[in-house]
């Protein structure tokens, strides 16, 4: 079989997805020589469906791009319509706006870390993370009424507040998942089995990762130091501030690492907001239709760059609201990267850039 | 302050790096600089902005400027498209910006300087229907491949399947 | 204990047989659950095996295009039968072996390996992608574990001086557990047990993530089930082989009972401790560390019953 030029088709019905995409390995005995990428599975024309749809209505299409993230969407074009319009937010608004993107990187971490001991065969660190998470999960729906889709946004503020008594159960939800991070960073970095699958896989140079493009935690696993939280702040990131988390080590087993050194400043910054909620109202009043203009709104998505770019043109329906989602970003790094790898690493390495369908598709 | 004097230096620096082929800018936010240039340029301007390593490509996007607003003409001939490429560094967005008429839609690929545009560029030609001069894999990224050939989704003159069969009845 | 049972009845009731198909299935479910609950999950009912089996048997067997038609259908079948001939040589539930011949410990490991050849070969007929994957990795993984799990099941052989199962089955009942003798030797059949099964962290060939089924992919309905019932059997079988060799023979039923339950555990609990070692990870584990194991073992045996004959 030397020699032999391998087509192993991945997708768009595969196990190892959890949504429809197609690849195509080349594949020589167990060597990858290259790989292809078909998206589209999932294309539901929302840029498109955003035109005809009035700002508010657009508020909750934005929320369902995608599951995981749909917080940071909705907020990205909250922030973005606010800006048109000349509106701040209240403080508390976009405290509680931090509060529930920070839970949100939680919730996404912890099943970016199961789903990726899955695709490595470690199923037990899969099913406790998972369980773990539930913690989480619970904390959103007790604030937000929902486990997933927390529909937090208006345009203009919040939805909703965080009472005292969530508070309490939200710091003690808290202190329960920073054990458990400590404990999954111990399983991460000392595990032998798993070091194997993760140690010197996938390995991007700091160069590479900016010639590709890569964005968040995929980036910042290889010593690129991009973070919109930190360069560019929103939401109420300039009075909470989070420190950037990078490693220099750049494979598969730094982007672990980054992440779960993210959920403890996640956590670190939660408490200080909690402890700190300014007060004020909650939401403002915003005009029906939106002056013209465009504008750009970036936020760091769990993912990473998420970048809204939306064009009014006076009326009460955007003209053009263009989304450009991180995964998509971070695709030029599996492509380039997957030569020279044996087929049992493609899922690590997809799994690595934390993909997300929904949100590539649109 | 000190933050506002290094925030424009930040884009005072991408002006003066591309500043020979620079037809009009404009600053619509405190963080932004629109940049209009002109078609032929740009791979000469993205060629600049990467010597200097200032800031990565975040997105390319198209903005439909028909002439005529639909519906009134489905078949329009008449119309621009506007390509945005951005650009960002920390927390500054340059933006710039080549105009493509319907009659001539084709821009040359940057994949060799930036091979990240790929994906962006495969989705701007399908759903604009801009032809990407050179760019590595042209095939679709978004769209069926029982997907009509040109027929461009983000046009204003696309409205749905239904009217467009029955104008082309 | 000895039981004398017409050959026919052996061959199909009990030991082999209908006997052995349900052992195996209730040993899956016991694998099934002690994985479940060490990762903190419930797991299945006692007759889920059963149900998989029954639905599996009763569901539209698909044959794929391109495939060799007689292969497909008859290598489930190998696979099945060399199983439960296997079953025949070995000490089931603590009864003697129900067939006895000189070297069928021999005959008994390469039936167990006929399975594995069967899956292979089961893959490699087809043009499914990720079949030929998954038979190139099962058979590399045969290569890789075969000699040191023979090296380690030899080890007792040569305590005991034969080479047929029920003498060194007698023999482990009457002297010191082989497990505290040649502690090396039961480690390597311990795991060289995990291997030949394709359990975790060894289901490389099957990697649900990488190959959807590895090599049983295009497999469904009847073949199917016939090549999950040979691989619950095979269960049985090594186990009840390393108990017998190494934790001093099976003499009675509870003997049995207590001793493949308390190995099942061991093997649960590994599977559940490692992620999945990649296919190339594997094979130089087996040739680096595990020959190496298992050889050092038996220089020591050699080595142990030479001074002894020395000495006394």
């Amino acid at each position: 079989m030397s020699g032999e030029r391998f087509v192993i088709p991945i997708g768009p019905q595969h196990p190892a997805l959890k949504e429809p995409s197609h690849f195509e390995i080349f594949v020589d005995g167990e060597q990858v020589t290259g790989a292809t990428l078909r998206l589209g599975y999932v294309h539901r024309g929302i840029e498109k469906g955003a035109e005809q749809r009035t700002w508010t209505q657009n508020l909750y299409l934005m929320e369902r791009i995608c599951g995981i993230c749909s917080h940071v969407h909705a907020l990205a074009f909250a922030q973005g319509v606010e800006a048109l319009a000349g509106v701040q937010a209240p403080p508390r608004a976009r405290a509680i706006r931090q509060v529930i993107a920070e839970l949100e990187r939680l919730h996404s971490h912890l099943l970016w870390l199961g789903v990726a001991a899955h695709e490595a065969g470690f199923d037990a660190l899969f099913m406790y993370s998972w369980r773990d998470r539930e913690v989480v999960m619970d904390l959103l729906e007790l604030v937000s009424g929902n486990r997933v889709n927390y529909s937090a946004n208006l345009l203009g503020g919040v939805k909703f507040d965080i009472t005292a008594e969530q508070k309490v159960r939200i710091l003690d939800g808290l202190n329960f998942i920073e054990e458990r991070v400590h404990y999954y960073l111990g399983v991460v970095n000392t595990d032998e089995t798993f070091l194997g699958r993760t140690r010197g896989v996938g390995l991007l140079s700091r160069e590479e990762a900016e010639r590709l493009g890569a964005v968040g935690p995929t980036a910042r696993a290889s010593g690129v130091t991009r973070d919109v939280r930190v360069d560019a702040p929103y939401a109420a990131y300039s009075e909470f501030p989070v420190k950037m988390v990078v490693s220099q080590q750049g494979d598969l087993q730094a982007r672990f690492v980054v992440r779960l050194d993210e959920c403890f400043e996640s956590i670190r910054v939660i408490r200080e907001i909690l402890n700190n909620m300014p007060e004020s109202e909650l939401v403002v009043r915003m005009p029906r239709r939106i002056p013209a203009g465009e504008v750009v709104s970036r936020v760091e998505a769990p993912r990473g760059e998420l970048f809204y770019f939306i064009v009014s043109g006076g009326g009460d329906k955007p003209e053009r609201v263009k989304v450009r989602t991180p995964s998509l970003a971070n695709w030029g790094t599996v492509l380039a990267t997957a030569p020279g790898h044996k087929l049992a690493d493609i899922p690590m390495l997809v799994a690595g850039i934390d993909p997300c369908f929904s949100c590539n598709d649109r | 302050m000190n933050q506002e004097g290094t925030q424009d230096a930040l884009l005072k620096q991408a002006l003066d790096v591309i500043r020979p082929w620079v037809k009009e800018e404009h600053n619509p936010q405190p963080n932004r600089l629109d940049v209009v240039i002109g078609r032929e340029d740009l791979l000469a301007v993205v060629e600049a902005l990467k010597n200097a390593r200032w800031g990565y490509l975040s997105a390319i996007t198209g903005l439909d400027r028909p002439s005529t607003p639909p519906p009134e003409s489905v078949e329009n001939q008449e119309g621009t498209i506007e390509v945005l490429y951005h650009f960002c560094e920390k927390d500054k967005v340059l933006t710039l910006r080549v105009s493509v008429p319907y009659n001539d839609a084709s821009l040359p690929s940057i994949c060799n300087i930036l091979p990240s545009a790929t994906l962006f560029e495969r989705e701007l030609s399908e759903m604009f229907g801009i032809s990407i001069i050179g760019t590595p894999d042209p095939s679709r990224l978004l769209l069926p491949d029982s997907w009509p050939s040109g027929v461009y989704p983000l046009r204003k003159s696309f409205s749905g399947f239904s009217e467009v069969t029955e104008a082309q009845k | 204990m000895t039981l004398s049972l017409h050959p026919l009845v052996i061959l199909l009731i009990f030991p082999g047989g209908l006997f052995l198909i349900l052992a195996g299935l209730a040993y899956e479910y016991v694998d099934r659950k002690l994985v479940a609950r060490f990762q903190n999950r419930i797991g299945p009912r006692w007759f889920q095996p059963l149900a998989d089996l029954v639905k599996l048997l009763s569901k539209e067997e698909i044959v794929p295009q391109g495939v060799q038609r007689g292969l497909f259908y008859l290598l489930p079948l190998f696979a099945l039968a060399s199983a439960l001939t296997a079953a025949l040589y070995v000490p089931m539930v603590g009864l003697k072996p129900a067939y006895t011949f000189q070297g069928d410990l021999i005959v008994t490991i390469y039936l167990l390996s006929v399975l594995t050849l069967s899956m292979g070969l089961a893959g490699a007929s087809t043009v499914d992608r990720f079949a030929l994957v998954g038979a190139t990795r099962t058979l590399t993984q045969l290569f890789s574990y075969e000699a040191p799990f023979m090296l380690a099941l030899l080890g007792p052989a040569i305590a005991a001086q034969s080479w047929q199962i029920g003498n060194i089955n007698e023999f482990a009942g009457q002297n010191l557990w082989m497990l505290v003798a040649q502690p090396i030797g039961f480690l390597v059949a311990l795991v060289g047990l995990m291997g030949k099964l394709e359990l975790p962290p060894f289901d490389a060939p099957e990697a649900e993530t990488e190959i959807v089924a590895g090599a049983l992919t295009e497999y469904s309905g009847r073949g199917l089930a016939l090549f999950r019932l040979g691989k619950d059997i095979e269960l049985v079988i090594g186990l009840t082989l390393v108990a017998a060799f190494y934790l001093g023979g099976l003499h009675s039923p509870f003997d049995f009972i207590l001793k493949t339950l308390g190995l099942l555990l061991a093997v649960a609990l590994m599977q559940t401790l490692f992620a999945r070692l990649r296919i190339d990870q594997v094979v130089g584990l087996w040739w680096r560390i595990g020959t190496i194991l298992a050889v050092i073992q038996l220089i020591a045996i050699i080595a142990g019953r030479y001074l002894g004959t020395l000495i006394f």
